[in-house]
């Protein structure tokens, strides 16, 4: 249900990452979710299109592993060689 | 085809939600104040089983509440009968509370001068799990009218709670609550966790509610 909040803290958090790495061009945001997270991924990857228009994220793919337990973080970005 | 490479981050998506709630506990905990959230379904009696709470408490110990709700500031007005300070936080279209909307209601509010404060959140048995309000002790509310496998259904709010509270319990006969089966839910999905039945309406329970509440400290 709070899935586009929680999209837009993600793109708020790569935002920062991609910053301190010196603005790479992003491909992918890779996301492990567990199912005790309480997060719906086909509303979140709905959210994150939605949350990426208009910033440095547009047209980035978000990837998620689901996994069994409660995390729910951001493991890596893909980004241009 | 573009090369790309990955580069690990390793970064929790609720870590500034995290760190704020770490630092609002330290507030409550420097200030001596008691903070206990109370969630679940809408419906299920936040407010009455808050109003009576309140009530009970407000004559040996400074108490506030802060309530979230969508909109309007019904709650908030039902439970300023009490006579206890209360704020309603109007969240719009956000289905939680988070750490940032309880620092922001508490700006005007001295700590210090609190025992308890009571925070309800939005009802909703989903989202408020993932939100840390820096609260000590986490309430989920359950009613004899919405089913015994509501644990079941919502293992995650459930786990993200360290008592469950059954309201309505005057209404149980009615309804044909089923009292083994609500617990076996309960347990099945947090072994070991603590369960209080009560009935705001005649205040059966209550006293196991706030021994639980007072033992502390």
């Amino acid at each position: 249900m709070h899935e586009l909040s929680i999209a837009v803290s993600i793109v708020d958090a790569v935002c920062e990452e991609l910053q301190r790495r010196g603005d790479p061009k992003l491909h992918a945001v890779h996301l492990t979710m567990g199912a005790l997270s309480g997060i719906v991924k086909e509303s979140l990857l709905f959210a994150f299109d939605a949350a990426c228009e208009g910033t440095p994220l547009a047209g980035t793919r978000l990837v998620i592993d689901e996994t069994a337990g409660e995390e729910f973080q951001v493991t890596a970005l893909e980004i241009e060689a | 085809m573009t090369e790309t490479r990955l580069i690990e981050v390793r970064r929790n998506v609720f870590k500034k939600n995290d760190l704020l709630a770490r630092e609002l506990r330290a507030r409550f905990h420097n200030a001596g104040t008691r903070v206990i959230s109370l969630v679940s379904s809408p419906g299920s009696g936040k407010t009455a089983f808050l109003e009576r709470t309140l009530s009970e408490l407000r004559d040996r110990f400074r108490v506030a509440a802060l309530v979230g709700d969508l909109a309007t500031d019904n709650d908030a007005a039902r439970l300023a009968r009490t006579q206890v300070p209360v704020k309603q936080i109007t969240t719009g279209t956000v289905c939680h509370l988070d750490a940032e909307m309880v620092q922001r209601a508490l700006e005007d509010w001295t700590l210090d001068d609190l025992d308890f404060l009571f925070i309800e959140n939005v009802g909703n048995l989903v989202c408020p799990s993932s939100y840390d309000l820096g609260e000590d002790l986490r309430a989920v509310l359950m009613s004899v009218t919405e089913g015994e496998d509501k644990p079941r259904k919502y293992p995650t709010i459930f786990n993200s709670a360290d008592v469950a509270i059954i309201t309505k319990s005057d209404l149980a006969e009615a309804v044909e609550f089923d009292r083994a089966a609500a617990r076996a839910s309960i347990e099945s999905v947090r072994p070991g966790m603590k369960v209080i039945e009560v009935s705001a309406r005649t205040g059966a329970g209550m006293s196991d509610w706030l021994a639980e509440i007072c033992h502390v400290d």
